[in-house]
Parts: C-alpha cells; structure tokens; sequence
C-alpha cells in the first residue's frame, strides 16, 4: 500500500515536473544563433550553404544526433538534459558545465548549483585565479619554430609564499602523433587532417623543460585580464573538450585556434577566431590577444639557451677560455688557476660551464659518461662558494616577438632585367626574411611561405609569373669557441630559369648547409654550399641538377638591413656551364610598416652579362 | 592551501607517460641526452613532451612517507639537474619550489637553502645519485635539523 502510494505521488511528481519543463522549456527564440552558442559547440558557417558544422570530430560532445550540424537540435538536447532532475557525475549539467552556466543564464532559469563531484574536485585542483597565455618564441637555429606555439597556464593565487608558478598548470592543444609516423606523413597529415587533436593538462614544470631546456625557446608570459566568472567559465569549457577530439590542423586548426576559442568562451563577443582567415601562426594570435586589451601584465623567462650565451658573453675573455678549458677537461674544476679567482668570479665561471654542459648534453648529445662526473665536479666545487647569488639572467628584450613588423607582407617595385623594364608585384602571406625588419624576429632566420613574385613587362606588355615560393627556410647562425651550429636552407616552388634561348617557369628544389661566422654585432660572413634541381621539359633532358656555392655577408639592424655575397652554379646533367653572380640587397625599414628596398644583380650565364636592378617599397599587414 | 598544490602535483604526475613504481619514484640524475632531433615541423606540431626516455630506477621511499615529501619526489624526479644546480647555488626558482611543495615558512627559507647548499655533497655523493636518493638525503638532513624537521615529519 505505501509503495504503491509512493508509486502514485511519483507519477504526479513527474508529471507536474514535465510540465513545468513544457513551460521553461520553450521560447528559446532564436538563442541557438547566438555567437556564444555557436561558439561553445565549436560551429563554424560551412563554406557552402547557410548551415554550420561544429569542429568537433566526437560523437561524445555532442547530445542531439543531429547536434554536429544543427545548433538549434544540439541546443534542445541540451536544455533537455540540464533541466532533467538530479545531479551527479553522469549529469548533463556535471559534464556540460559550461552549456549549462550559459543556458540557465541567457534563459534566467534557477541557479542552483548542481552537485557535480568530479568536476567540483578537478577545478578545485587546479586552483584558478588568474589566467595567463604562455607564447614559446622560435629559435635561432630552428625557423620553423618560427610560428611559436602558445599554451594556457592556469595561475593559483599569488597573494602568498605557497605560490609557485612552475607548479601551475596549463592547458594545450596538440596533435596526438603516432610515434612511429615518418616525417613525411607526419607532415602530410599534419596539413591535411588525420590527426586527432587533444586538449590536455600537464605542470608548467614539464613545459619549460620541453620548450625551455630541450627545444631552448624563451617563454613568453601574457597574463590576462580576465575576471574570477570569465576564468571559471573557461575552466567549465576546458571539461567539457578536455579528451575529447577536434581534428588538428598545423596552419588553422591549430595549438592557438583551440585557445583562442576558450578566451572567446570566456569572454564572450571577444570573438578572436574571426581573426582568423587561412591560417592562425601562434604569434599573430598573440597580437590579436594584446590588441583586443586581454593583456595585464606581460613576463619574459629566457631559455636554457639564451642564459647561456649571456653568461658566457659576461664573463671576460680571459675567463671565458679558462669555461671553455674546463669544458673540455683540460682544466679540473678544482683547478689551482679556478681558485685564484676570487669567490665571485670562481662562482661566475663555474656556474657558466656547468650551464655549457647541461645545454651541450640536451642540444649536442655530448656523452653521459663524459657530462655527467663533471658536471657534479663543477657542482661541488661550486656549493663551497657561499653568499655569492647567481648571476642575473638576460635582460629582457626590448622589443617582443609580438612586436615585430607583421607577417603578411605586399610589395611593389620598377626594375631592369637587361634592356628590360619591368613593374613586379609581390605577396607574401608569411613570414619574415633576413632583409625584412630584424626587431622581435630571430637574427639569421628566415621562413616564407606562398610567395608570389608577379611581373609586367612594360615594353612588351607582358605578364609573367616570375616566382612561386611554396616554402623557403634559411638559418644563419654564427659560430664561435662554445657553440658550432650548421647554417642551412631549404626552398621548393616554381621559378624563370634561363635555358639560353628563353626564360621558362620551372618548378625546383634547393638546398644547402655551411657555416657561419660573426663579425661584429648583427654583422655575419657566411659560407653554404648549395644544391639546385630544376625540372622541365624545355630543358634537354628534363631536368637540370647544380651544385654550387653562396659566400655572402649579411647586416641587420634595427635601420637597415644588407645582404651580399657571390653565388656560383655548376649546372652539369642538360648543359654543362656555369651560372655565376654577384648580389647586393638593400632594405631600408620605416618603422615596422613599410621598408624600401633596391636589389642589384650582376649575372655571368651562357657566357654572356646581364644586369638586373629593382628599386621599391615593402608594406606589412 | 598546502594540500592543494600537492594535490595538483600529484594529479600532473599522473599524466606523465610512465608508471610509478609503488610510491617511492627516481630517475637517474645528469641524465645525458635527451633524443629529440631538431624536425622541420617541430614548430607548429608539439606532440606530446612525455617522449623523453627516464632511466627509472625505483626509490627507495616508502608510502608511509607524507604528501608534502611525495610531491618533492615527483618534482626532483623531472627536474632533478635544476634543482641540483640551483643547490649548489643556494638560491634559485627550483630550490624555492622544493619549499613551497613542503610547506616551509617564510621565516625558515634561508636556513633552508643554507642546510642544502652546505651539505650539498651528501645529498649528492656522485653523479649517479638517482633522484630517489637525493630525495632520501634531503629528508634525513632535514629531520636532524632542529628548525626544519617539522617539515618533513610523516
């Protein structure tokens, strides 16, 4: 009888509950096309039709079926669920929180907070109080670092000496690689979709020590000004995608795209994703952040390879040989000339060969057997010196990666090419060349992508592509008594090559590696030897194979940049000659917006000279 | 407050790609290299940073050791060559967050680093001290020191 009784107020429960729902339930209006909305399911406007497609690739995301292309079914499903009665971990409202949050706060429905164990426990662990956007800049000898990477970290509170930040913890989005993947596949899918990207959290700690000690990046630290309800709400929205798969792409749907989706759900109407076009390089998405006033403070952490050349360039020569003496083992640590210094400077010398080390053993694999008992030697000798700190680290740069000239960069000039005159246009959709503006860049790096050199003839009134770069990547970077790095470079794309009688767009293939030296402050002597192929049926055999070499010299600062040098090619598989020339580029900035630049070549092919001269104007956007 | 950070060490622990053996954990110090070759597209693809190969070795700590001590062990197990360097130093970010992972008071952080620094060669007899061993040295220092035992007591 009391059961069935129970049974009975049951049903009326329910049944009142339903209806009650039935009331709520409705007026959702137009509500599932609303930015924040779409931008919490991750639907982006297809490029065909007027409908949208979530970028999420996993079934779990989603509570419609429909719900992958269909904002308004996914955000029925959604009211549904979070208004079903109760709570707990399986709860629409514990694994949706974030949906949930927004819902009840667009539709005023009851706040009562759910009880969501799980959840409650993770964010209670990870102790938000302030947010900050971690920017890994490139690295000098690794251009194609050059488009950074950014990562979140989620800062405790700092208001007491409990606080370390390298405990924080971060959130990332990275491509979950097969291990075993080639490079060529590794790069393939990377581009065109395969990998499954994954949001993650791991200790700042384990990111310092992969982008600072082993891929030496300084790390950029850009707190947000975000308020205590935007960092809850991002957190909600980083459990809700954390596991769950969104495809990774390197140029758009990439490590920056996926954070700057948070900040947008964080902040909403901050829309950065409509920032992005084609592509999304982690350092415009770092000015897109700084641009929008997200920023609060902004902090530099050298990495293990920047401290180094600044403690090495610190010391005195005379000290610096002796760092370089122990290094090698021709001098102990304990020597009787390291004890003669005095306690400072014994410190200073110790501390920068044992740092010589660690980087030598991460950067060159120098063996352990050899590093590690002298490393330990250096570290003993070294807790015998009390009261005397550490040395400072490198100061920070004045100008940051951020504040480079921008990537996209369009020009315009007049030139001669023999008795020719020509107009040339140029686009360049990314990223930064030797000659472009040094400031916030790498010196000696160089990384283009989709370069197009479009010319007019103006005496014939004829239109000519003159190049395409698909990418080029060049890295200069001096060599001295502590570091002996490889300059090289890589290009690909299609190109006008003299075969005697005519000027034919090719496609090629080049490459080098050599060396590099310093020869005053931003001024560098370098030697490459080079390697062209060329392939084209107006060529006898198809294709044609040089290698050759690029002796050069190359200025940067901060006014003017200027590269020269001689180049020589051997072509030896269709015709058998030399093609030799002399080069002088010139690149005076304005700012960081516009530059003019005059180019001059002096060519000696087929047996014949021929000049070429440019003179125009660089733009940056 | 205290526990929390803990907390949060040990959940970052648990998503490091390899297994702890019981609750005592070590690596090898001054390990050599590291493996990872420069890569055209190592920029933009940051894969997983859990590849570098730990030489593991178990420890020598037992479960009955105290949070604050554990969550030491998993950060001198990753960082085990900074913290050794900043040791040697007296001073440095790393020595500061063994303080903060055990709790030690404003108050004791400079007889702290003075008790490391000092005894630095124990800590560290040789270059194949694992973690594990150095993590052992540092609490028996501490528990022999008047002012710092409380930090380590189980």
């Amino acid at each position: 009888m009391r059961t069935s009784l129970q049974f009975l107020l049951t049903l009326v429960w329910l049944a009142l509950t339903s209806n009650s729902l039935a009331k709520s339930l409705p007026d959702t209006d137009d509500l599932h096309q609303h930015p924040a909305w779409l931008t919490l399911i991750h639907y982006q406007p297809d490029r065909l039709g007027s409908g949208y497609t979530s970028q999420a690739d996993d079934d779990r995301f989603f509570l419609s079926d429909s719900g992958v292309t269909s904002p308004k079914a996914e955000l029925d499903a959604t009211l549904k669920a979070i208004l079903q009665p109760g709570d707990g971990d399986d709860h629409a409202r514990c694994i949706f929180p974030a949906r949930d949050r927004w819902l009840r706060q667009k539709l005023d429905l009851p706040r009562d907070p759910a009880d969501c164990p799980a959840y409650e426990e993770w964010a209670a662990e990870l102790n938000t109080d302030t947010v900050t956007l971690v920017f890994a800049a490139s690295y000098l000898n690794s251009p194609s670092s050059m488009f950074g990477h950014t990562f979140l970290r989620l800062d405790p509170p700092r208001n007491d000496e409990e606080t370390s930040l390298v405990l924080a913890n971060t959130i990332s989005y990275a491509a979950d690689a097969a291990a075993h993947d080639s490079e060529i596949m590794f790069a393939y899918k990377g581009i065109f979709g395969g990998y499954p990207g994954i949001t993650s959290i791991q200790p700042y700690y384990e990111k310092i020590r992969l982008y600072s000690d082993i891929e030496h990046r300084d790390l950029w630290e850009y707190q947000l000004n975000l308020t205590q309800p935007e960092v809850d709400m991002m957190l909600a929205h980083t459990w809700e995608i954390q596991d769950r798969n969104f495809d990774y792409y390197f140029f758009d749907e990439n490590c920056a795209y996926r954070l700057l989706a948070l900040i947008d759900i964080a902040r909403p109407g901050t829309d950065l994703l409509g920032e992005v076009s084609t592509h999304a390089i982690p350092s415009d998405t770092v000015r897109w952040v700084v641009d929008k006033g997200l920023v609060e403070d902004v902090f530099y952490r050298p990495s293990a390879a920047t401290s180094i050349s600044h403690s090495i360039d610190s010391l005195p020569d005379d000290h610096q040989t002796l760092a370089s003496a122990i290094a090698s083992g021709y001098v102990a640590p304990d020597a009787a000339e390291v004890q003669a210094l005095s306690d400072e400077k014994q410190a200073r010398v110790l501390d920068t060969t044992y740092d010589y080390i660690r980087y030598q053993s991460e950067a060159d694999g120098w063996p352990r057997e050899y590093a590690a008992p002298l490393s330990h030697a250096l570290l003993r000798e070294r807790s015998q010196i009390k009261g005397v700190a550490a040395q400072q680290g490198p100061p920070e740069p004045e100008i940051r990666d951020d504040q480079g000239h921008d990537t996209f960069r369009v020009s315009l000039s007049g030139g001669q090419l023999g008795d020719l005159n020509f107009s040339e246009l140029t686009i360049r959709p990314a990223y930064h060349d030797v000659l472009d503006p040094p400031a916030g860049y790498r010196g000696g790096a160089q990384l283009q992508f989709l370069r197009l050199d479009a010319r007019f003839y103006t005496d014939e009134n004829e239109f000519q592509i003159e190049q395409l770069t698909g990418v080029e990547i060049r890295s200069l970077s001096p060599r001295n008594q502590f570091f002996s790095p490889t300059s090289w470079q890589v290009g690909f794309g299609g190109r006008r090559t003299d075969t005697e009688t005519d000027r034919v767009f090719t496609p090629y293939l080049e490459g080098g590696a050599g060396g590099s030296w310093q020869l005053a402050n931003g001024t560098q002597a370098f030697a490459i030897a080079t390697a062209d192929l060329e392939i084209d049926d107006d060529l006898r055999r198809g294709y044609d194979a040089a290698p050759g070499a690029d002796l050069g010299i190359l200025h940067q600062n901060n006014r003017f940049s200027l590269l020269g040098g001689v180049k020589t090619k051997a072509w030896i598989v269709s015709s058998q000659h030399r093609q030799d020339q002399a080069y002088l580029d010139a690149n005076l900035h304005f700012g960081r917006d516009f530059g003019l630049f005059a180019r001059f070549t002096r060519e000696d092919h087929f047996e014949r000279y021929r000049s070429k001269w440019q003179l125009g104007l660089h733009a940056y956007f | 407050m205290k526990k929390l950070i803990a907390g949060a060490m040990l959940m970052g622990a648990s998503t490091l790609a390899f297994a702890q053996p019981g609750c005592g954990v070590g690596s090898m110090v001054w390990k050599g290299q590291s493996g990872i070759a420069p890569h055209v597209l190592a920029a933009t693809t940051n894969g997983t940073s859990g590849n570098q190969t730990f030489g593991m070795t178990t420890g020598t700590l037992g479960c009955e050791t105290s949070q604050s001590v554990q969550s030491m062990a998993i950060y001198m197990d990753s960082n085990v060559d900074k913290v050794a360097r900043d040791m040697s130093r007296g001073a440095g970010e790393n020595l500061d967050t063994l303080a903060v992972l055990l709790g030690v008071d404003e108050a004791d952080r400079d007889s702290f680093r003075k008790v490391l620094q000092d005894n630095f060669a124990t800590i560290f007899p040789s270059s194949e001290t694992t973690s594990g061993e150095a993590v052992d040295a540092i609490v028996a220092l501490l528990e022999s020191d008047q002012s710092l035992s409380k930090y380590v007591a189980a």
